[in-house]
Parts: C-alpha cells; structure tokens; sequence
C-alpha cells in the first residue's frame, strides 16, 4: 500500500471512529434510546425472577409470592407460589394475547378484552399494564426535558407523549431514568395533566449481577394508602430459556426444572 | 230547499234564544273534545317517540346481517359488502337512505374509568336521514368520512368517563382473527340522544377505521336501510330477501317488537277514552235538548196546528243539536289547537326521567294531534251527538197540537 | 208544590230539616225523566272513575309487586355506600346474626341474604360477563320469583354446593344446557382470583330482560367461599306481606339493626327509583283524564239544576210574596241538588263496585300485549284494586265539582224579586 493511501485510511479510520463515538454519545441523549434502553435492562432478553408483591389498602394489606419469567419485551410467564390459596395460578403472555391458569378450575382461559382494565390479582396494575409494559417503547415519542444528578449519578428526566391513535389512556408520562438504565420513577399524568398514578424506585441493589431496582412502588395519587409494592428476592438474566417455556401446556402443566436454571 | 232554509233560521234562533242554556252544554261538549283531543295528541306523541326512536337509533325501516348476527353481534358474523343486484335495489326510488355499517362490543376506556359499548364503525354521508347520528352532535364536530380517525361519544358517557372533546379514549374489542384490538381515539365531538340510554351505549367511528382496526378487510356488520314510505316495506322486503339470499334481512317491527306491541296498546287507551267523553258529554246534551224541547211544547203545538208537518219539527230540533255540537267540537278543536301550540316546544320530562325512560319516552314528549283522531273525536261527538238528539227531537214532534196548546 | 203543604212554620223556631227533605224530595221527582237523566249522568261519571282508579291502583300494585317480587323485594339491608357502588368490600359483616334479628322484626314474612358480584363466566365454548349472586336455595324462593320462572331443568337444591341456575339470554349466549358446565373467575375480597366451577342445574325466564342477560344464580355458601367473604352479604332482601306496611316495617328494622353501624334499610321505591317515577307520570295522566271527565259531567248537569230553578220562577215568586225568607228557598234547592247527586252518586258507586269487584275476581286480560307488559312487571291479567281510596276519590271529586256548580242557580233564587218572578211564564 502506498503511504499517501495508508495515511488516508488511517485518517478515514479515525474520522469514523470519531464520528462512531459521537454518535454513541449523541445517542446516550436521544430520550428513545434512553426509554428503550431502560426497558431492555430491566426485562433482559430473558429472565427469571422471584418476587413478592405486597397489596396494601387503608384497611388490609395482603402478600403474595410468585415466579416471573420474561421474554423479549412480549413474552411472560408469572406463576403464583404463595399464599397457598393462589399457589398454582399463573398467567401466560405471548404476543398480545393473555392467558389465566387457576388450578382450583384446572382450567385455562383467555383473557376477553373487556378483562384487560381490571386490576391484576387486586394490584394497582391491570391486565392491561402488564400486557402493554413495552408500549412506553412503542407508543409515545420522548423529550428530555433535563437531567438531575443524583447521588453521583446523571439522571433524566423524560417526558413521553402518546402517539395520536396510540392506545394509550394517558396525556403524559414523566420517567426519570438514571444514566446506568435504572427506571427510578415513572408518572402517568391524565389528558389535564394531572398526575394519576406513580411507580417509584424504593430500593437499590444488586440482583442477577448487575445493579438492579430490587423494590418498587406503584400508588395512586388521589387515594391515600393505596399502593402495591413489588420486591425482587432472585433474578437471572439472560438464561437460555425453552420456547416450551411460554405455552399453554406449560402454564397448566409446570415443568420443574426450569425453576432454577 | 226554502223550508230547509226556513227550518235552519228557526233552529239558530232556538238556540241563540236562551244564551246561558246554550253557553253550559256548549262549555260541555268542547271541553270534551278538547280533552279528547289533546289526550289522543298525548299518546301519539308518546308513540312517534317510541317508534322514532325504535327506527331512528340505529335499526332504519329493516337491516340486512350475516345469519347469526342477531344471536351473537360479533365481529365473527360480519358480511360482505352488498353485491350488485342489491345495490341496484338500494339505489331505487323507494329508498330515501342507506348504508353498512361495522358494529361490534367493545370497551371504551379513559384515565379515570372503563365502559362496555357498542362500536359503530360508519360511513358520516350515509347515516344522514338513515339514524340519528348525523343530527346529534351539538358538541365538537361531526365525522368527515369513513375514514375519520377520531371518536364520536354520548355525553353521558363522556360525563362518566370524564372526557372531552379534544382528549384521547381507548377502544378495545376483538379482532376478527380473535387477537385484541386496541386503538387510541380523539373525541371529536358529542352526541346527545333522545335517552341517555343511547348516549351511554354507542360510540361511532369511521368505518374504515373500524375495518382496519378489526381486520375485517372489507366485511361490514350490518345494512340499514330508510324507506321513503314506511309502508313500501313489505313489498321491498320481500325483494330485498331475494336479491341477499344467504342473508337474515328483517324489518324494524321484527328488530323492536316492542314499539309495535306500544302504539297498538296506545290505540286501544284513546279509543276507550274517547267512548268514555262522548257518553258523559251525551247525557248532558240529551237533558239539555229534552229541556229546550220541553219548555217549548206550545210553540211546537202552534207549528204543528198551523200545518208543520212533525217529520219537520224534528228536523228543526235536530238542526238545533248541530248547531250546537258543531259550535262545540269548533270550540273544543280550537281549545286543542290553541293548547297544543303552546306545547309546541314539547313537554320536558326531564324531573321524571327514569319514569319516563321506564314507560319508552325520551326526555321531551312532543303532543301530536293526528288528523285521524281530530275527525274521529268530532264525528263521534257530532254524529252521536245529532243521533243522542233524536229522542229530544222525537218527543217534540209527536205533541198533539190540541193537547200541547191547552198545556201549561 | 201540593197543596195543603205548610211554608211557614206555624212555631216559632226554624222549619226542621225533615221539613226541606221532604220538599226536596218532592221537587226531585217533578220531573222524573230529566231526573233520571241526571242521575244516570252523575252514577256514569262514579261507575267509570271507581272502576278506572281501582284498575289504576290495581295496577300500580300489580307493577310493584312484579317488580319487587322478582327480585328487588320490598325492603333491603345493606352497607352503607352500597346501593351508590357496588364494590365487593362494601358488606355486611357477621351477616347470618344480623339476618337472623330482621327476621325476628314484626312485619317480615320473609327474609333472605345474597351476596353477589361481577364476573367472567365462561362455557366451553365462551365467555361472557355476568352478575354472579349468591342465594339461600331454601330461602331465596321466599323473596324472588325467579325460582318459580324456571324453564328448564330445576331451582338450586341446596343439598350440592356447586351448582348454578342461568337467565336465557345469557345461557344461549354462553350456548349453555341443563347439565352442562360453566366457571366463573372473579376478583375476591383480598383482591385474589375467585374462582368456581358450577353445573347449570336450570335456565330461568324472568321476563327481566336485565337478569336473564346477565344473572347467575349459585348458592351462598360457595359464593363466600369462593370470592373469600367469610360471613359477609351484600344484601338482605326483606317481604312484608304488603306495600302499605313497608315504611313502619323499615322502622322496625331500623330499630331492631341500631346497634349495628354502617347499615340501612332501603325501601322498595329507593331501590327502584325509575318505577316509582312511572308510576308518577301515568298518574298524572290520569289526573288529566279524570278532571276532564269531571268537568264534562259537571257542565252537563249544570243545566239540569239552572232549569229546575227556572222553570219554577212564578211559584218562588209566589212564595216570596207570601213572606217565605229567600234563604229557605235557597236551602231547599240545595237540597234538592244534594239529594239528586248523593243519589246518583250512591248509584253509580255501588254499580261500580260492583263492576270492580267482579273484576277484581276474574281479571282484565291483556292477552294481546303480554309481552310488552312484562316489560313494566305487569302480569297480563290485571285485577283492579278496590278500597276505601278508589271507591271515594272519583265520586268525591265529582260531589265537591257538582256541589259548587249547584250553588249558582240557588243563588239566583236571593235576586229574585216577587212581583217580577210571579209573571214569569
């Protein structure tokens, strides 16, 4: 090679580079990316996860304990494991299709559209959030509006706006995401730009290897005391899950093994 | 001819004589027939209510579906679009409008609250004088075409799901492959229907929107049709049947039997009334002829002495009695109609509201006299009157004139 | 007036009523076919107001009772907030004692606890949803007539605690047979799933188109069981016997439950807010018709009582100058028009309780519009009611309309001047 041609490769392998790092960084601001990337990490490509949810209203409070595990941003599988009246129930999401399994019926069903509003197991989530926990992604278009720093870390705060025909109920959402992909607080704002509801990050740590958000919050704001916790006990990420895993056999018919893989 | 003459002068001035006598029965007989009158423009009213709103919500003069719609109105009995044979009748002279529709459950969801409703997938120029979609929007604007991609909601249902116009609703239903169909909707407007019921059970969008939404392709849930005259409809029922074989095409009478079973009913009360008035209006014109004949037997008996033939007097009498039930039912119609255009902005039922949703009456009941009763309250009164008067007008004629002279 | 008949007293005080009765009563009969005319006016304007309130009445019962008896009942316990939402948690805790006290309450023929809540059920082939209520199987009977409407199959039984009696509609929506099975998933008190599996053991029809959309019936016990109620109901449906005793029994109810907080009796108007509203708007229609009718007939008379006090202008003319007191003369006419329309009156009610009674037996069939009245709970044979009300309120309208037209040709009698009236032909 001639060292005029080496010098103009080697100019053009650093221009490239430069321009590759600029945009790295330049992507690390653009608020899609930032969402997308926070939704990636909690949800992993796959994973496992033991977690407790704690329902907790002004005149009772219940706990319940149960297996999770995830796929993509579609696929999910909760098994309840406690209290032993709900042990054995499940519901299967693949797609946007939802299933319930009650082992008391030994019974599978669908979830009917008009199912999708009501409130999972008693929780401040509906159907309808579980199923569409990937929509943030889909469905809205984002703006930073700043970033804090916090506890050593830069934090941004997004405002997300649905799409026209999105189906989406909220006016607005407000995240504030940390820079090391942790969602710390999301907001749904109604269509007067109220808050609704909000779900927090209440504790910090460390869960499957990496740092995690192991305990959240989601309450209304408009009622006091109404909130459902949900805490992480276990976590794997990035398993090599069996397709077989997200079926409806599974879902009536639990395989050991894949418990604890 | 003359004599006729002659006998109507002696007739008017019979009873113009005693003014007080006449002015009672004439208060009688009009206050019957004005109540006659108004009571029948009451119960039509309430039947052009319930038979509007039976054709005019959504049903039109008789709809075309799938076989297995009417059992189970889900996007899995959807139809295709009309084919050629009927498009040719639907666009005859008989028909005043037309047009298919997509309708499906579905759920309507906001921040604050979620309701189960009919989704209405239309195409806006059709519904025009096909249902009442197209007049009810007082609020926002109309859909521009089956294309439109915003939501037109009652505003009781709006007030429930505390929305507006300007704000986003979620739709959810099923797909015709059975997966959920969810979409975001502006609302562009609301409608205000004649009960809130309608308002809280139907939410229109554009068709097409709907059919991309479902996945139906091109099928369609249902056809309305509008006749120009409702009583052209068996005749172009029968054709419509042939041309759609394979399809369940029915008439409104069929899809609301019940506003059929009311106006049958509401016939049946104004009849019964209008027998009840006459009767109680008859004994009073009766004892009121008797009197006026009775006090004038010797100037029957000079008439009759003088060579007035009896047939004569009781025509004279019975010309009395016209006289007096045509200025009655004039008066009486008057009454009605003077009544009945104060009324004319209708009577606001709006204090006993789920009373009147109870009895099938929407929030004002407009009073409607149909000629039909007019003529018949006043025929039954005249004509019954004039054949109540006959005795009175018998009796005076047959005084032997001697006897009837002498008589103090 | 015949002779030999006194005016003037020869004592000193009044002339006795029995004095102007048999006047009266003379001056009646005068003109015995103008009198039976009227008679027959007033006793036809009395026939038809009995009979047509007592149908009214007859049939407002009718509707109320259809309609409570179906399912609302008379009375109701509930949770307080209830009524305005139904939420599951908005109960009555330790429901059988409290149960147990209503039905010690004087007045209460049956009483009855139910539990419900809103559901998916689900056939074999679909899923609809529906209102899931818990029933007393033994109980229910007492208080509803949806176990008597049963079209096929059987009422629950009690005995299995896992069967289920569906309204029509929904059962063809569900495509669902006797025998067949269904389960229901809903939220429970603790938020988790409630879940049962029931075989339909019966279709029902109420007529309702309400229940038999959307009804399941299952018995009590399961439904606590399943939707983890322990001993809580949502309502305790409560009969009476009759309509009129449901206010002082809702006191006595009251009373009874006082120690208990966050509890209240509704009555069946509270609970049926749009019935009682219809009911109101027919009878204000009714009111309408009856006043016309009343006028009409009060017109048709007034003439009768103007020429009776005219044509005997020369004789009271003749009494006047004798020295007879023109307010005498005044009473008598009075009474002769009270006479004649107590008569008439008297007539026309006994005739029309007469009708009523008869038909109170047999009933009025509206075979032709069965269904449309099963819509407003109306049976298609009405039986007119017929009591104290219906039987005085028609006539009494007409005595208190007639009685004020009867006053005016009595007042002409104190303008009369003697010498005048005695030429009068």
């Amino acid at each position: 090679m001639t060292r005029s041609l080496r010098s103009g490769l080697v100019a053009l392998a650093l221009i490239l580079a430069a321009f590759g790092a600029l945009k790295a960084t330049a992507a690390a601001d653009d608020p899609a990316t930032i969402v997308k990337g926070a939704i990636d990490y909690w949800r992993d490509v796959t994973s496992y996860t033991v977690v407790e949810m704690t329902v907790h209203r002004p005149d009772w409070e219940r706990a319940s304990l149960m297996r999770a595990w995830t796929r993509g941003e579609k696929d999910s599988l909760v098994r309840f494991v406690k209290p032993a009246r709900d042990a054995g129930s499940a519901t299967l999401k693949v797609g946007d299709d939802m299933w319930i399994f009650s082992p008391k019926l030994n019974r599978v069903i669908k979830l009917p559209f008009s199912m999708m509003a009501q409130s999972w197991m008693g929780s401040d989530f509906s159907y309808n959030d579980l199923a569409k926990s990937d929509q943030i992604i889909h469905n809205f278009t984002h703006r930073l509006v700043k970033t804090d720093k916090q506890d050593g870390h830069a934090v941004y705060v997004i405002e997300s706006t649905p799409l026209p025909n999105a189906p989406v109920i909220w006016g607005k959402e407000r995240l504030r995401i940390r820079d090391d992909h942790l969602l710390l607080e999301e907001t749904f704002f109604d269509q007067d730009g109220k808050p609704v509801k909000r779900l927090s990050a209440v504790k910090i740590g460390r869960l499957g290897g990496k740092v995690y958000v192991t305990s959240m919050r989601m309450e209304k704001l408009d009622e006091a005391d109404h909130w459902t916790e949900i805490t992480y006990r276990k976590a794997s990420f990035g398993l090599s899950l069996p397709d077989a895993v997200f079926t409806l056999s599974n879902l009536r018919n639990p395989r050991p093994g894949w418990e604890r893989p | 001819m003359a004599r006729l003459a002659l006998l109507l002068r002696l007739a008017r001035r019979s009873v113009l004589r005693n003014r007080r006598r006449t002015l009672i029965i004439l208060v009688a007989i009009s206050v019957a027939l004005w109540a006659m009158i108004f009571f029948a423009a009451l119960t039509r009213g309430w039947e052009n209510d319930v038979v509007h709103n039976a054709i005019f919500t959504l049903t039109g003069h008789l709809q075309v579906h799938a076989p297995g719609y009417r059992d189970d109105p889900s996007v899995d009995h959807s139809m295709k679009p009309p084919n050629a044979t009927v498009a040719q009748l639907l666009a005859g002279t008989e028909v005043a409008a037309w047009g298919t529709r997509v309708r499906v459950p579905a759920v309507v969801m906001s921040e604050h609250d979620t309701a189960g409703v009919t989704l209405v997938g239309i195409d806006p120029a059709a519904e025009r004088g096909l249902s009442f979609i197209a007049d009810a929007v007082h609020t926002g604007r109309y859909l521009d075409s089956p294309d439109d991609r915003g939501i037109l909601i009652g505003r009781a249902l709006a007030d429930r799901l505390g929305t507006g116009v300007g704000k986003r609703v979620v739709v959810m239903s099923q797909a015709a492959d059975h997966s959920v169909a969810d979409r975001g909707f502006r609302v562009v407007g609301l409608f205000e229907g004649d009960r809130e019921a309608t308002e809280m059970a139907y939410v229109f969008v554009g068709r097409r929107t709907a059919m991309t939404m479902l996945k139906l392709g091109s099928r369609v849930s249902e056809l309305a049709v509008m006749l120009r005259d409702r009583r052209q409809l068996p005749a172009f029922l029968a054709r419509l049947r042939t041309a759609a074989s394979g399809l369940d095409v029915q008439p409104w009478t069929t899809l609301e039997p019940m506003a059929q079973a009311m106006v049958a009913l509401g016939q049946a009360w104004i009849w019964m009334f209008f027998v009840v008035m006459y009767v109680a209006m008859a004994f009073g014109l009766v004892n009121t002829m008797l009197m006026a004949v009775m006090e004038r037997t010797r100037e029957f008996g000079m008439l009759q002495a003088l060579g007035m033939r009896p047939r004569l007097i009781l025509i004279q009498v019975v010309f009395e009695s016209c006289f007096l039930l045509a200025a009655g039912a004039a008066a009486g119609i008057g009454l009605a109609a003077g009544t009945l255009s104060l009324l004319h902005g209708g009577i606001n039922l709006s204090i006993l509201a789920q009373g009147a949703e109870m009895w099938g009456m929407g929030k004002v009941i407009y009073p409607a006299a149909a000629v039909v009763d007019v003529i018949g309250a006043t025929a039954l009164v005249v004509v019954l009157g004039v054949f109540s008067s006959l005795y009175p007008a018998w009796r005076a004629a047959r005084r032997v004139p001697i006897e009837a002279i002498t008589r103090n | 007036m015949s002779a030999g008949t006194v005016i003037r007293s020869t004592s000193p005080q009044r002339p006795g009523l029995r004095l102007y009765l048999r006047l009266a009563w003379r001056n009646v009969w005068r003109n015995p076919r103008r009198t039976l005319l009227t008679l027959s006016a007033v006793a036809f304007a009395a026939v038809i107001l009995v009979f047509m309130v007592s149908m009214q009445l007859g049939g407002y019962g009718a509707m109320i009772r259809g309609a409570t008896g179906v399912f609302t009942g008379d009375l109701q316990v509930q949770a307080e907030g209830y009524h305005a939402k139904q939420r599951l948690r908005t109960a009555i805790a330790d429901a059988s004692s409290v149960e147990a006290r209503v039905a010690a309450v004087p007045g209460v023929t049956a009483v009855s606890s139910r539990a419900q809540a809103f559901a998916l059920v689900s056939s074999a082939t679909r899923t609809y949803g529906g209102m899931i209520v818990g029933v007393e199987p033994a109980k229910e009977p007492s208080v509803s007539t949806i176990p008597r409407t049963i079209r096929k199959g059987r009422y629950l039984s009690g005995a299995t605690s896992d069967e289920a009696v569906v309204g029509q509609a929904l059962a063809s929506n569900l495509s669902l047979t006797v025998g067949d099975e269904i389960t229901v998933l809903g939220q429970g008190l603790d938020g988790s799933l409630a879940v049962a599996v029931l075989k339909v053991v019966g279709i029902f029809s109420s007529g309702v188109p309400e229940l038999d959309r959307q009804t399941v019936e299952m018995p009590l016990a399961s439904f606590q069981s399943a939707f983890l109620l322990g001993d809580r109901v949502h309502a305790i449906v409560v009969r009476t016997g009759g309509l009129e005793a449901v206010p002082h029994v809702a006191g006595l109810i009251r009373a009874a439950i006082a120690n208990r907080p966050g509890l209240t009796v509704l009555r069946w108007d509270q609970l049926l807010e749009g019935l009682k509203q219809g009911i109101a708007m027919d009878a204000a229609v009714g009111w309408f018709l009856y006043t016309a009718l009343v006028l009409v007939v009060t017109f048709s008379i007034l003439n009768t009582f103007l020429m009776s006090v005219l044509e005997r202008t020369r004789e009271f003319g003749v009494f006047l100058a004798l020295g007879t007191r023109p307010r005498i003369l005044g009473r008598v006419v009075i009474l002769e028009s009270v006479i004649l329309l107590l008569l008439g009156l008297a007539i026309g009610t006994l005739a029309g309780a007469g009708i009523t009674a008869y038909a109170g037996v047999h009933g009025i069939a509206f075979s032709s519009s069965e269904e449309l009245l099963a819509q407003w709970s109306l049976p298609a044979r009405i039986y007119p009611r017929l009591d104290l009300l219906s039987v005085t309120l028609g006539p009494a309208a007409i005595l208190l309309a007639t009685l004020v037209a009867a006053l005016f040709p009595a007042r002409r009698i104190r303008r009369l001047r003697p010498v005048d009236a005695m030429k009068a032909v």
